[in-house]
């Protein structure tokens, strides 16, 4: 380009490069961040396979920088249309040239997936929708290696506007003016700081770009300065401008080469321009850029230790005052801003301060970009409003979270952020807001954690990253979080004390209060918001040695077992069946679980959810396998029986699965156990609660028939009226199972007209057989299990229709996800966001009188709180369903001044399910309030366990004998689909209480089977390695 | 803005400097901050590193480490709340987390600063223990041990080494906790540009840094702690006797104590093993039937006077010659000169000054009216140029070597050097003119030349402060930058510069040494210095002047003392007879008007036989002088020659009578430096066996001759010298208990010079000197191709007699070797390392070759330390006509391998 005298030559030029003909279509790849993923060879192919139909000169590939979707490379834009594909092979090229650039049509299988098909346009991607890209404006739009492009688009009119009459004064004015922030972490005030600069005395003055970024999982400076170097040049000029300095530094780390290579290029065409150097655009001002390549040490994202490094020290901070706007490179007055800052500088100067302050909050304007990271749909580079909550960003821009887990944490801010837990997604997010809840802002790296990760492991993820980086010069930062990272590591390797706790938040104060630099002050900050927002899991790592996010190699067998609260001994079954070994299977899962048919078919699987193979396609189906492993076998079997004399009498209360499985366990150990059950049928919840069609009685038979085979003795029609009766009877000790049977009501007027029941109370004359038929509309308010359960019942028993009512929406309901969907599909309507405030009717309920809510912000779980409308709606009714939740029924204690009742439950240790100091040991609903059942199955267990080791045993479990091959699956595997299960049509299964669920054959169970990786395998090397 | 901040302390209010620090304010409150890695005292810049400073400053977000932030008007500051002795407890528990605790053990233990603070603080187990830092100790050197294991990085270590010492050897490496303070990775410490200074060693706060040959041989409260002056080189540093049953275990600086404010060198530091040794002189010794034999002392001193008193008589007093010592005390020297004069009644008396600054005592009191160091060793932290030329100042001197880096460095100060070798100061230069050995006269008249014809001259000072300019322009006139680079091979562009950058400056300093003055032309090199320093206005003033940096511990005082031929005490004139019948009243004698022999007109006159006893007192000819095989022909030919030293060295070993005296650490005194600084030299030891303090010898020597010279103590021969000698007029032991005195210092009342000449030049105005190019005697030619160079290394000193004796010195370098450039190297076949024959007109030595670039082709240098291979076997004895001093810095040799 020719060398530009003026700022008229640079408007002239603008519009001569403006004015000249546009090809017909433009194509953009991402040829910076998408790179990686074969980028490049899209392009080249792209080219010649335009070349090949002769399209050239009409067509132009750009090789852009970053589009913004990381999690759709290679991504590809195509004008016009602004038609967005993700995911873009070369394989891709043809089609598209093809179909999109020359028939106009869309490829839909590239596009974005919206809530109703697939979506092309760019703007209405979710992804984008949600952004509003300002400073990233150009960013994926031009090809950073073109001036041409860059001012095609408008870079350097800020520049222009500057050399045209704008005093420095004004510049910084206006900068103060705009409420600009520094986007490098701490916020400080830019105008401010430049004015600070600008009014030091000595000269020369020194303009900073600090591009050492260094956050793991941040990369917002890194795409800006190679999508749009030019921006960020120009905002460095008008900085030095404004602060009156002639040279300025981009320091950039190492390991940017195409940052490094772009920036380099854009100096270069600047300088050929006359947009840098000597007598800039003609206006007597001189200005130069140097790059300076960081060697990667995080610290050198500090000032002062950035500043050492450039001038060829160490890079290690030094105390200040003095600080770098009165003393730094070399000494002389220098300010330092990070990339962003420098990118949002031109937008200000060209659109004024007030444009610029018309978004964001209070305190904090403009725009933020975050590199979105972790476990979230869309990783990728987003810029949002400040005050934009992380709500929008992780489940509007960032699609939420993969594998339907909960959204957990996210770390803000990266090492020297904290972690903001779900109570905060709806906080709108500012430098100010951030810091309040123990987090920082941050250069804006955005990690999303979901359930399976690990909190305390997260800490020590964090603080190992900071201890390897602290410079080593300051006592705290060097050595402090060294020892915090030994305590960390302590305790996800299960070796922590309670104490530990307290140590790390004191040693973590004590660092932040009197580190040196800003990394020392920040360090810690992971470590004191996961223990301030999540001690529960410390506490779970120290007491119970478990990770509850099955994370902790230390801590857990294989992600499947752990996520058992029964820990059943997932792969080895899967193996064995894999191999046709299935009676073998079974024994198996009944080493730790009695109910296999049971949990075959009802249990909400934890095990799948933290299955690795889901990370690849779709988890292994270990629910279906065990359901197929109970059916496959015809001969309930016999466990291992005690073949001694039983010592030591326990008494249980309550025969559903907490029940059962202790005394199971107690029988297998060699202890005398008796069930009392209260009713005439044995399996509490499992045979009044659940309906047939999800467990038919069969099924549960099987499961107590092996139990009794194992030597408990139950005695139903038993109620239990008070302990005392039990230790007169002479029992050691008591396990009290009963359960969470009493529904909770409404609290609203008309609770007691006829046609209203609480849900169990409905669910058990159902299943005694006392309900034949039902006539009429059905209504039934929650959104449990209980709730769908009730509705498919109520559907199977003749309803004409069911509704039910939920005070929030589909997203927020507790039930299982599969019940919800088979539940609809049968025909059952859901109206969300609705609670009722009253039931009407006349003797007989007729109708709910619901209020209308909407979503407020977060609860303590994240989920979003209803808040009422105002506005009220009717919904018609001849029966209410109540099922909003069951608390236990504690008459029976009323009388033992030595149980320990809390909120209407027993309260338990967690591992022993001890309650109190006497011989009373209770688990189950009964403690947890409604859970599930596999979590009574292991309170059971563990209450077995604990009763075994309070009777003078060991508490052992049957022993687990590895029976399965030892042979790694190959990589064929990684081919085989999940397996589906046979479904009976739902206008077949709404008819009757027929199992809805079909079971595997043998052959599909193998298959399925063979699905399994083998983590155990793996574990059981790195164990040997160890 | 008011230059005064005033605050509150702990409730306690004080007024400091505007950019004081807090640490500084409390202090001067009397309020000690605990802190372990700032140490003002050396002035190291605050790291803040340790965190254990800080403070509560009210309204501050957090806490500030108080060694570092500045203090504001109206602050209100905390020093010792419950929260900052938890954070203070958590640091010392987080460093001993991290370190041994083995304090029963630990040579540090009682001066550990960490211990100190543990104690104070009450941390009795550390509560956070966890992984220590599991490092052996390294032993890479004879001098230092370093077990990083004890390492809390404080970083004193490192700051002393950038910041104060400018060598930068160490440095920090790795991150976070694995950080360590290493040398360069991979280097041997004897390759990485280590110094050995040891400075590191004495700012551990902990056990990290010892002294390798003190270990296991007493902790700090066993040891007395003498300090006292450096004997090794002028720059007159205290040192501090670390003693224990009387043995000197170590030598540590006094923290901002004396002209090294506490730093050392190798050699002070790590060289005073010799005191010890067992080679000491024990017992006086007689020759019998040619071998010497142990005898008592009244046969030895009666035999040595008797043999005086004979030649004497036969004679006559002239034919009786004495060297005295430079390094020995002022008081020694002061004796040992009255005795030769009003004794034996002669004025042959002299010493090795003749051999390093006679020619600065000439030229200086020539051009100015007094021949020494005009200007202090402070002055290199107010200088604005500094202008090295002949002097390797970071081996020869190192300690200024130091403060001449940190001006450079700091300070930014341009710095030039003149040196036809690339030595380290060359490193620090703005521009390094590497002239020609012998062409220093061309090199500054150019300089002259410029600064006259740009007019950078200072007229004012010229014309109200000098005479004879008219004829030194006329003098310079005809050397042009180019007439000076054909002479000296330095680029004209180069001579314009330095010129320039000289001119230009406020003040600015030359500083030299032997490369100037051990030249056939010294007088004349030392003339020209005189006239650029005047021609710019550069003498009278701080941060200026024309500094001769003097080679021994005491040479200054040894001349002052009048250890001289020529010259009584004070420099006060043979010749004058006002002045010698001050002495010849006071002495009660008749003292010879006619000046004596120098040191190599002594030797002459021995090998003629004129000269028949010599009575030499710590000096060693036999290594130190020019063409040693004619020095030894001399000295056996004499009748009588008497050795009074601490060793054996190699003139003792030819001499008729040993008398064994005593070394630095064994005796009282005073000892001049470089600047004219006159300091107490303290006892610290009882001397072995029968040795004797060298004044006590001498004046027992006079009561055999029949007079009596009988002193109560060493402070009362300092208060005769001062009676009869101006310049030390006001200096008595008291007051130097007090501080040390630059002279001049005529009275009680008078602080002492820090620099001379500052209205009017001691001869009244200052006199420049037309002096013109001469070449050296001898030069390369077709036979002898080479230009040899002869000075010093960093780790020996002068002949060895005190550091090859000792073991860390000798270990650190334990052979010599003679310079060569590749180039020549190549020519000659000779690789690094091999042995080469090196042959003089003189004479031949066999040595190891060291090819290196740091000499310039065709040129070689070698140092004169080793009696194995004795320098001064080549060296040619020719004279300067006016100082009488040799030529050591040129002449020709031939180089062939030795195989």
């Amino acid at each position: 380009m020719e060398r530009m005298q003026s700022v008229h030559d640079l408007n002239r030029i603008r519009e001569e490069l403006r004015s000249r003909p546009r090809p017909d279509v433009e194509i953009r790849v991402c040829s910076t961040g998408c790179r990686a993923l074969g980028a490049l060879d899209v392009c080249r192919d792209l080219e010649s396979e335009i070349a090949a139909q002769g399209l050239q000169g009409r067509v132009r590939v750009i090789r852009t920088g970053c589009l913004g979707l990381c999690a759709g490379a290679v991504a590809v834009s195509i004008q016009p249309g602004d038609i967005f594909y993700r995911g873009v092979a070369p394989s891709d090229v043809r089609e598209i040239v093809e179909k999109t650039v020359v028939g106009g049509a869309v490829i839909e299988r590239l596009c974005a997936s919206g809530q109703n098909g697939p979506v092309a346009n760019r703007e209405e991607v979710s992804f984008f929708k949600h952004q509003m890209r300002r400073v990233l404006s150009n960013c994926g739009v031009i090809d950073p290696r073109s001036l041409e492009d860059a001012i095609a688009h408008g870079a350097y009119s800020a520049l222009a506007k500057v050399l045209s009459g704008m005093s420095p004064d004004a510049v910084i004015n206006e900068v103060i003016a705009s409420g600009l922030r520094g986007r490098g972490g701490a916020g400080f005030p830019t105008g401010k700081k430049w004015q600070f600069c600008r009014s030091a005395p000595g000269h020369p003055k020194y303009v900073i770009c600090n591009a050492d970024e260094g956050d793991p999982g941040a990369f917002m400076d890194r795409a800006l300065l190679e999508g749009d170097p030019h921006l960020v040049i120009e905002g460095m000029i008008i900085g030095a401008y404004a602060i009156g300095a002639n040279s300025g530094v981009v320091y950039v780390r190492a390991e940017y080469p195409i940052a490094i290579e772009h920036t380099e290029l854009a100096l270069n065409q600047a300088r050929e321009a006359g947009l840098l150097g000597r007598n800039i655009l003609g206006s007597g001002f001189d200005f130069d850029i140097e790059i300076r390549k960081g060697a990667g040490a995080f610290v050198c994202g500090e000032e002062t230790a950035l500043i050492a490094s450039v001038e060829g020290k160490r890079g290690m901070p030094r105390p200040r005052p003095p600080f770098p706007a009165v003393s730094g490179l070399y000494g002389k007055p220098t300010n330092i801003n990070n990339v962003e800052t420098w990118g949002n500088v031109p937008g200000i100067i060209l659109n004024g301060a007030a444009a610029y302050a018309s978004v964001g909050t209070a305190g904090s304007k403009g725009t933020k970009i975050f590199a979105l990271a972790g476990k979230v749909s869309n990783t990728g580079l987003v810029e949002v409003p400040m005050g934009a909550t992380l709500r929008q960003i992780v489940f509007d821009v960032g699609g939420g979270i993969p594998r339907g887990r909960k959204f957990k944490a996210a770390q803000m801010g990266g090492p020297s952020g904290g972690c903001v837990p779900a109570q905060f997604l709806d906080l709108p997010i500012d430098y100010d807001s951030v810091q309040k809840i123990g987090a920082i802002m941050g250069s804006g790296g955005l990690i999303v954690m979901d359930e399976a990760t690990c909190m305390v492991d997260i800490a020590r993820f964090f603080t190992d990253f900071v201890q390897k980086e602290s410079c080593g010069k300051c006592v705290p930062c060097r050595i402090g979080t060294r020892r915090m990272l030994e305590i960390l590591t302590r305790i996800t390797n299960g070796q922590g004390e309670l104490e530990d706790i307290d140590r790390l938040q004191r040693l973590g104060e004590m660092i932040k209060e009197a580190s040196l630099c800003g990394l020392g002050q920040t360090a810690p900050n992971p470590v004191l918001s996961t223990i301030r927002y999540f001690r529960d899991e410390y506490v779970a790592h120290i007491v119970e040695k478990r990770c509850p996010a099955n994370s902790c190699e230390a801590l857990i067998t294989t992600t499947c077992s752990s996520a058992c609260p029964a820990h059943v001994n997932v792969p080895e079954y899967v193996a064995l069946i894999a191999e046709g070994r299935i009676s073998e299977a079974l024994d198996v899962i009944r080493r730790r679980n009695p109910f296999p048919s049971v949990c075959g078919r009802a249990c909400h699987h934890p095990c799948e959810k933290f299955c690795r193979r889901g990370d690849l396609d779709a988890p292994v189906a270990i629910r279906d396998l065990k359901r197929f492993a109970s059916d496959h076998v015809k001969e309930i079997g016999h466990p291992p029986v005690w073949r001694g004399p039983r010592r030591g009498r326990v008494a249980v209360i309550g025969s559903g699965p907490a029940g059962l499985s202790a005394a199971y366990f107690l029988a297998l150990m060699g202890r005398e156990v008796k069930v009392f059950e209260a009713l005439d049928v044995v399996g509490g919840v499992l045979a009044v609660g659940i309906p047939g069609y999800r467990l038919p009685r069969r099924a549960l038979k099987r499961d107590i028939e092996y139990i009794r085979r194992a030597g408990v003795d139950i005695e139903t029609n038993h109620p239990v009226r008070s302990l005392h009766e039990l230790k007169e009877a002479g029992f050691d000790a008591v396990f009290v199972a009963v359960g969470a049977h009493k529904g909770l009501p409404l609290g609203v007027p008309g609770e007691d007209l006829r046609g209203v029941e609480d849900a169990l109370s409905f669910l058990r004359r159902v299943a005694r057989g006392k309900v034949k038929k039902l006539r009429g509309r059905v209504v039934v308010v929650g959104g449990g299990n209980a709730a769908v359960d009730s509705a498919r019942t109520a559907l199977r028993l003749g309803a004409s229709s069911v509704t039910i009512l939920y005070r929030r929406t589909r997203d927020e309901m507790p039930a299982i996800r599969d019940e919800i969907e088979d539940a609809i599909m049968e025909g059952v309507d859901m109206r969300f966001l609705v609670a009722p405030v009253a039931i009407l009717g006349d003797g007989r309920v007729h109708a709910v009188r619901c209020a209308e809510m909407t979503l407020g912000d977060a609860d303590e779980s994240g989920r979003r709180r209803p808040v009422p409308t105002g506005k009220e709606v009717e919904v018609q009714a001849d029966y209410v369903i109540v099922a909003i939740g069951q608390a236990p029924e504690l008459d029976f204690a009323s009388d033992d001044g030595t149980l320990v009742v809390s909120r209407g439950r027993m309260e338990a240790h967690p591992v022993t399910q001890r309650s109190g100091e006497g011989n009373v040991f209770a688990g189950g609903d009964v403690v947890t309030g409604p859970a599930t059942i596999i979590e009574a199955i292991a309170a059971g267990q563990r209450a077995a366990q604990a009763i075994d080791v309070f009777l003078g045993g060991t508490g052992e479990l049957p022993p687990e004998v590895p029976l399965a091959s030892r042979a790694k699956p190959d990589e064929s595997v990684a081919q085989i689909p999940r397996q589906p299960v046979e479904v009976v049509p739902a206008d077949v299964r709404r008819g009757n209480f027929d199992e809805v669920l079909k079971a595997y054959s043998l052959q599909t169970a193998c298959t399925e089977a063979r699905r399994c990786l083998r983590c155990d395998l793996e574990k059981q090397e790195t164990r040997r390695h160890v | 803005m008011s230059d005064e901040i005033t605050l509150t302390i702990d409730g306690k209010t004080v007024t400091v400097p505007r950019g004081a620090t807090i640490f500084e304010a409390a202090r001067k409150l009397g309020i000690e901050i605990p802190h372990l890695c700032y140490k003002p005292e050396l002035g190291l810049p605050p790291t803040s590193s340790c965190r254990l400073c800080v403070v509560e400053v009210e309204g501050a977000k957090s806490l500030v480490a108080s060694c570092s932030h500045p203090v504001s008007p109206g602050m209100v500051v905390r020093t010792d709340t419950e929260r900052l002795r938890n954070v203070r407890r958590m640091v010392i528990d987080l460093l001993l987390s991290n370190h041994p605790h083995d304090c029963l053990t630990c040579e540090k233990s009682g001066e550990c600063d960490l211990q100190k603070y543990a104690y104070a603080l009450g941390v009795r187990q550390p509560e956070f223990a966890g992984e220590p830092v599991m490092v052996q100790p390294i032993e890479d050197g004879p001098a230092i041990i370093y077990d990083p294991s004890k390492c809390i990085l404080c970083g004193r270590c490192v700051e002393i080494c950038h910041q104060v010492q400018v060598t930068g050897a160490i440095d920090y490496q790795g991150r976070g906790f694995n950080t360590r303070v290493t040398l360069p990775p991979g280097l041997p410490r004897d390759r990485s540009g280590c110094a050995e200074c040891g400075n590191c060693v004495d700012v551990c706060p902990t056990g990290a840094l010892s002294y390798a040959g003190a270990q296991g041989l007493g902790r700090a409260w066993e040891m007395k702690r003498v300090p006292t002056i450096c004997p090794y080189c002028g720059c007159g540093c205290t040192v501090v006797l670390n003693i224990r049953d009387n043995r000197v275990v170590k030598i540590t600086g006094a923290p901002g104590v004396g002209v090294n404010k506490g730093l050392l060198c190798v050699k002070g530091r790590f060289g005073m093993d010799w005191v010890g040794h067992g080679d000491r002189l024990t017992r006086p010794m007689l020759r019998r039937n040619g071998r010497l034999e142990p005898v008592s002392w009244e046969e030895a001193l009666d035999y040595a006077a008797r043999r005086l008193d004979e030649i004497r008589r036969e004679s006559g007093p002239d034919a009786i010659g004495g060297l005295a010592s430079a390094k020995c005390t002022n008081e020694e020297n002061y004796v040992f000169q009255k005795f030769m004069r009003a004794v034996i009644g002669t004025n042959n008396v002299d010493h090795c000054a003749r051999l390093c600054h006679a020619s600065t005592v000439a030229g200086l009191a020539k051009a100015f009216g007094s021949g020494a160091m005009t200007n202090s060793i402070e002055d290199f932290d107010v200088t604005d140029c500094i202008f090295v030329i002949g002097s390797n100042t970071t081996e020869c001197h190192p300690v200024i070597g130091a403060a001449i880096k940190r001006a450079a460095t700091q300070r930014k100060v341009p710095l030039i050097v003149a040196d036809p070798r690339s030595i380290e100061l060359v490193e620090f230069a703005e521009v390094h003119l590497r002239q020609k050995g012998g062409t220093d006269v061309a090199l500054i008249n150019a300089m002259i030349h410029v600064i006259i014809e740009e007019g950078l001259e200072d007229a004012e000072f010229i014309a109200r402060r000098t005479e004879g300019f008219e004829e030194l322009k006329k003098a310079v006139a005809p050397y042009t930058p180019e007439m000076g680079e054909k002479i000296t091979g330095v680029p004209a562009a180069d001579i314009v510069k330095a010129a320039r950058i000289y001119a230009n400056a406020k003040a600015a300093s030359i500083v030299y040494s032997m490369g100037i003055t051990q030249h056939s032309h010294g007088t004349d090199n030392v003339l020209a210095l005189a006239n650029l320093a005047m021609v710019t206005g550069n003498v009278g003033k701080p941060g200026a002047g024309v500094n001769p940096l003097r080679g021994q511990n005491n040479v200054q005082g040894a001349c002052d003392m009048g250890a001289l031929p020529n010259l009584l005490p004070g420099y006060q004139s043979v010749t004058d007879d006002a002045l010698r019948a001050k002495f010849e009243k006071a002495w009660g004698v008749t003292i010879p008007s006619r000046p004596g022999l120098t040191v190599v007109e002594m030797m002459n006159a021995a090998a003629e036989g004129r000269l028949r006893a010599l009575y030499i007192m710590g000096e060693n000819p036999m290594l130190s002088d020019p063409d040693i095989a004619h020095v030894e022909e001399g000295l056996r030919r004499l009748d009588l020659l008497i050795v009074q030293d601490i060793f054996m060295s190699e003139t003792a070993q030819i001499a008729h009578v040993v008398l064994p005296a005593v070394g630095f650490a064994e005796k009282d005194g005073t000892f001049t430096n470089t600047e004219r600084r006159v300091q107490r030299v303290r006892k610290g030891i009882e001397p072995p066996g029968e040795a004797r303090p060298d004044w006590v010898i001498t004046c027992d020597l006079a009561r055999r001759l029949g007079r009596e010279m009988s002193y109560h103590n060493e402070a009362a021969i300092q208060d005769e010298i001062a009676s009869l000698t101006p310049i030390y007029g006001g200096i008595t032991y008291d007051r130097l208990e007090r501080g040390a005195l630059q002279w001049p210092c005529p009275d009680r009342n008078h602080p002492g010079t820090p620099y001379l000449h500052k209205e009017k030049f001691t001869r009244g105005l200052g006199k420049f000197h037309a002096v013109e190019f001469v070449p050296s005697k001898e030069l390369p030619d077709a036979d002898y191709p080479f230009l040899l160079s002869t000075g010093r290394i960093l780790q020996h000193f002068h002949t060895g007699t005190m550091s090859r004796r000792s073991s860390v010195l000798d270990r650190l370098v334990s052979v010599g070797a003679i310079e060569i450039h590749p180039t020549d190297a190549n020519r000659l076949g000779v690789r690094d390392g091999e042995r080469v024959r090196v042959k003089s007109r003189r004479g031949q030595i066999e040595i190891a070759a060291r090819v290196t670039d740091r000499v310039a082709p065709g040129t070689v240098f070698l140092a004169f330390h080793y009696r194995e291979a004795p320098a001064n076997r080549l060296t040619i004895a020719a004279l300067d006509p006016v100082a009488k001093i040799p030529e050591f810095k040129v002449c020709a040799v031939r180089i062939e391998p030795a195989r």
